[in-house]
């Protein structure tokens, strides 16, 4: 089974992180992880988004209590350790724009200077959220959003992680400010322990051999 | 999500806390054990308890505004 684990940070020195973390990616394979992707937020430059893909081997308590989850926050300098989503994923849509329809994600690319939206809230019945968002595929794709990657939480069977990606800046701004109604979840993002809506390009994919 | 990351204590088992009477992070330590071992994430469990006060400081209607920097 593969997870990914998902948290929303801020990294008090990003190039001084980023110069070292090779360091910290070595370590990773040794809890079964496959792939890191790190997002950085357009308006908090020491704001981050990082997934990470594992190959589960055993508990989840026993993956996040690893020292190496620790020694993770330690070398970025986070003294507070954010909430960490841990789920699988339900659905990936590409979104293409020239048919309005919906495609397997597995031949989509990520576009240059595309934004990624990502949210974490509850959604109650996943399966009405589901229903909602294939039922507004055209007008998400006339809305420029290119990709809807859908992950269900572990602990929470109503609790998702959405990744939007969106064409453009000015697009998914509009998009934020006015959401289609499939995304009606947006609204939820920020509240309690969940982040608020994360706004921010691909720094990088990471790719690692599993040891 | 998860929590505590010592423990595995997630946000469902710490709002039954809460929701339970504690409103603190010692009360949430107490009934669910988050926040007790290294005490990094007593800030998220700070957040929620906040979340969860009768008249929290501001729902904060407009925070998708701010988020894009904008008044």
């Amino acid at each position: 089974m593969s997870l990914v684990l998902a948290a929303d940070y801020r990294v008090p020195d990003f190039d001084q992180w980023w110069a070292a973390i090779a360091g910290d990616l070595a370590k990773l394979p040794g809890l079964g992880v496959h792939i890191v992707v790190v997002y950085r937020s357009l308006q908090d430059a020491s704001r981050v988004f990082v997934t990470i893909g594992v190959r589960e081997r055993g508990p989840v308590d026993a993956l996040l209590r690893s020292p190496i989850m620790f020694s993770w926050f330690d070398s970025a300098g986070v003294d507070e350790i954010p909430p960490i989503f841990v789920g699988q994923v339900v659905e990936k849509l590409n979104l293409d724009p020239d048919t309005l329809e919906a495609r397997p994600a597995a031949t989509g690319t990520r576009s240059p200077g595309a934004v990624i939206v990502g949210a974490i809230a509850p959604v109650g019945r996943l399966d009405r959220l589901l229903a909602s968002i294939h039922a507004a595929v055209p007008r998400l794709a006339a809305s420029g959003v290119r990709r809807f990657w859908i992950y269900r939480a572990l602990d929470d069977q109503a609790e998702v992680m959405v990744l939007q990606e969106i064409a453009t800046e000015r697009q998914a701004e509009h998009w934020i400010r006015h959401p289609d109604a499939a995304a009606s979840f947006m609204a939820e993002a920020g509240v309690g322990a969940y982040p608020p809506l994360f706004v921010g390009r691909l720094v990088q994919t990471i790719k690692l051999p599993v040891t | 999500m998860y929590i505590c990351l010592c423990l595995g204590v997630t946000t469902t088992t710490v709002q039954q806390a809460i929701d339970a009477g504690a409103h603190s992070t010692k009360q949430i330590a107490k009934a669910c054990g988050a926040g007790s071992v290294c005490g990094r994430c007593k800030h998220t469990i700070r957040t929620m308890i906040v979340a969860a006060s009768p008249d929290p400081p501001s729902s904060n209607p407009d925070r998708l505004r701010r988020r894009w920097g904008r008044t």
